[in-house]
């Protein structure tokens, strides 16, 4: 394995997003490919971040950085992504639930899952059940992710999944819960299909959902 | 109401343990009679920055208590601070509400009537302010750290899309003790478009659990006068859901 990927997750987890940007070009330039830069890099260095910022190692902050630091490394690489002619392997509809405002973790999981491949449609944050429902019903996800940050907010999922069921669009797609004040018990209550504890265990629920289509 | 089992069994659970959040102190003190007031544990702000943390630390404080007792504990949900904890021996009593801003305002109604009017405020209360954080206090903590233009761009992702700034408080003059500070949080929001506005919320709610407390500890009421209601009860051997919170 090159040197490139380890330095690039470093950099990464270090939330330095020029680094990580000029590190992916010489990767590139070495002629390792972009789908493998991501796999082997970015990815990687943006799981240890997800596992240090659940134990506690790591804070919002650095997060944020973190995840710049993905973006300007996405930045470089997905032009080659697109060039190389990388199948898309599903879509991933997102948005944080009504009455929440915090789309940190939701912007993080895009990212994730744009990494592994997905087309990802973003409906924002503050999103009422009836947006859920349009946006279900123009761009046809496989895949809808609600996150929430706050006790308050998290039970609009519970009514967002009622209205997609109302609609008639159940089982059309999977759903797929996070956030803070999230667990399994609680997306399992509600009718969720899964539950994702950071934005790695998202990508690779949303991963699970499309293979096992 | 007074009601008892067919078998006549049903006891208030005495003696009376309080364990309550700082942000209450005032409240609690003014509306407890002298000798319940003077052995409230107050745990500090500080808890809630990690929620883990608050949980073990409220755990331990329950597991101390060396009698049976009806503990109340003076919190809410508190970003899941308080789920998990197990009643052993004694008997909980928690205020039915996801944080302390029910309480300040006087109800679970008051807040949910805020928070649809306005999902993306930021409260601010005299706890919040001695010893709690706010955006203009995070931003001081950043630039240290991370330089001012990063710590900028950091508080920006995280406070971009609120809209509101309110100081809360349940009288008059928390209100007017707080405001300058306050004013000065809500000058350093107004680069993302927050308004400032202040709520004078009342001691209504926390009047009623003292009313509750004093009941259950004479025995003039039951754990069945709180089914469904503004208070949970975990009896004995019974632990804090989360679900249990939601209405």
């Amino acid at each position: 394995m090159s040197r490139v990927y380890e330095r690039i997750g470093t950099a990464i987890m270090e939330g330095d997003p020029e680094k990580t940007a000029k590190l992916a070009e010489r990767g590139l330039k070495q002629g390792l490919s972009a789908k493998d830069i991501l796999d082997n890099g970015m990815v990687v260095g943006m799981g240890e971040v997800g596992v240090r910022f659940k134990a506690g190692d790591m804070f919002v902050p650095e997060v944020l950085m973190s995840a710049d630091a993905m973006q300007a490394g996405l930045g470089v690489l997905r032009p080659e992504l697109l060039a190389s002619g990388v199948q898309l392997i599903g879509k991933v509809l997102m948005g944080t639930v009504k009455g929440d405002l915090h789309d940190i973790g939701k912007n993080l999981v895009n990212m994730m899952c744009e990494g592994a491949g997905f087309d990802i449609v973003d409906i924002g944050f503050n999103a009422d059940p009836e947006k859920f429902v349009e946006a279900i019903k123009e761009h046809q996800p496989d895949v809808v992710g609600m996150s929430a940050m706050l006790t308050t907010t998290m039970r609009a999922m519970a009514y967002t999944i009622k209205a997609i069921e109302e609609a008639g669009l159940r089982d059309r797609v999977k759903i797929m819960v996070g956030g803070a004040p999230v667990d399994a018990a609680f997306a399992e209550r509600i009718g969720a299909d899964g539950y994702g504890s950071n934005a790695t265990a998202g990508v690779d629920l949303a991963q699970e959902f499309v293979s096992a289509a | 109401m007074t009601s008892s089992t067919p078998e006549g069994k049903e006891r208030a659970p005495t003696p009376v343990v309080i364990i309550a959040c700082q942000v209450l102190q005032d409240m609690l003190t003014h509306l407890l009679p002298q000798d319940l007031a003077k052995d409230v544990v107050f745990m500090d702000y500080g808890l809630h920055r990690v929620p883990g943390k608050m949980t073990g630390a409220l755990q331990e404080a329950v597991d101390a208590i060396e009698e049976p007792s009806l503990v109340v504990l003076g919190y809410g949900l508190c970003g899941n601070g308080l789920r998990g904890i197990r009643a052993g021996q004694h008997t909980l009593l928690v205020p039915r509400t996801d944080d302390c801003i029910a309480l300040l305002l006087g109800s679970y109604q008051a807040y949910m009537r805020e928070f649809q009017a306005v999902p993306g405020t930021y409260y601010l209360s005299k706890g919040w302010l001695e010893s709690g954080s706010h955006p203009l206090k995070e931003y001081e903590e950043y630039v240290p750290k991370y330089g001012s233009k990063e710590a900028m761009w950091l508080m920006d992702q995280q406070y971009q899309h609120y809209e509101r700034l309110v100081l809360v408080a349940h009288n008059q003059a928390d209100l007017e003790t707080y405001r300058p500070q306050a004013e000065k949080v809500a000058r350093f929001c107004e680069r993302w478009g927050f308004r400032y506005e202040e709520i004078l919320g009342s001691d209504a709610y926390i009047r009623r659990l003292v009313g509750l407390v004093l009941n259950l500890a004479a025995g003039t009421a039951t754990i069945m006068d709180t089914v469904n209601g503004d208070f949970l009860i975990v009896p004995p051997g019974g632990k804090i859901h989360q679900e249990q919170f939601m209405r």
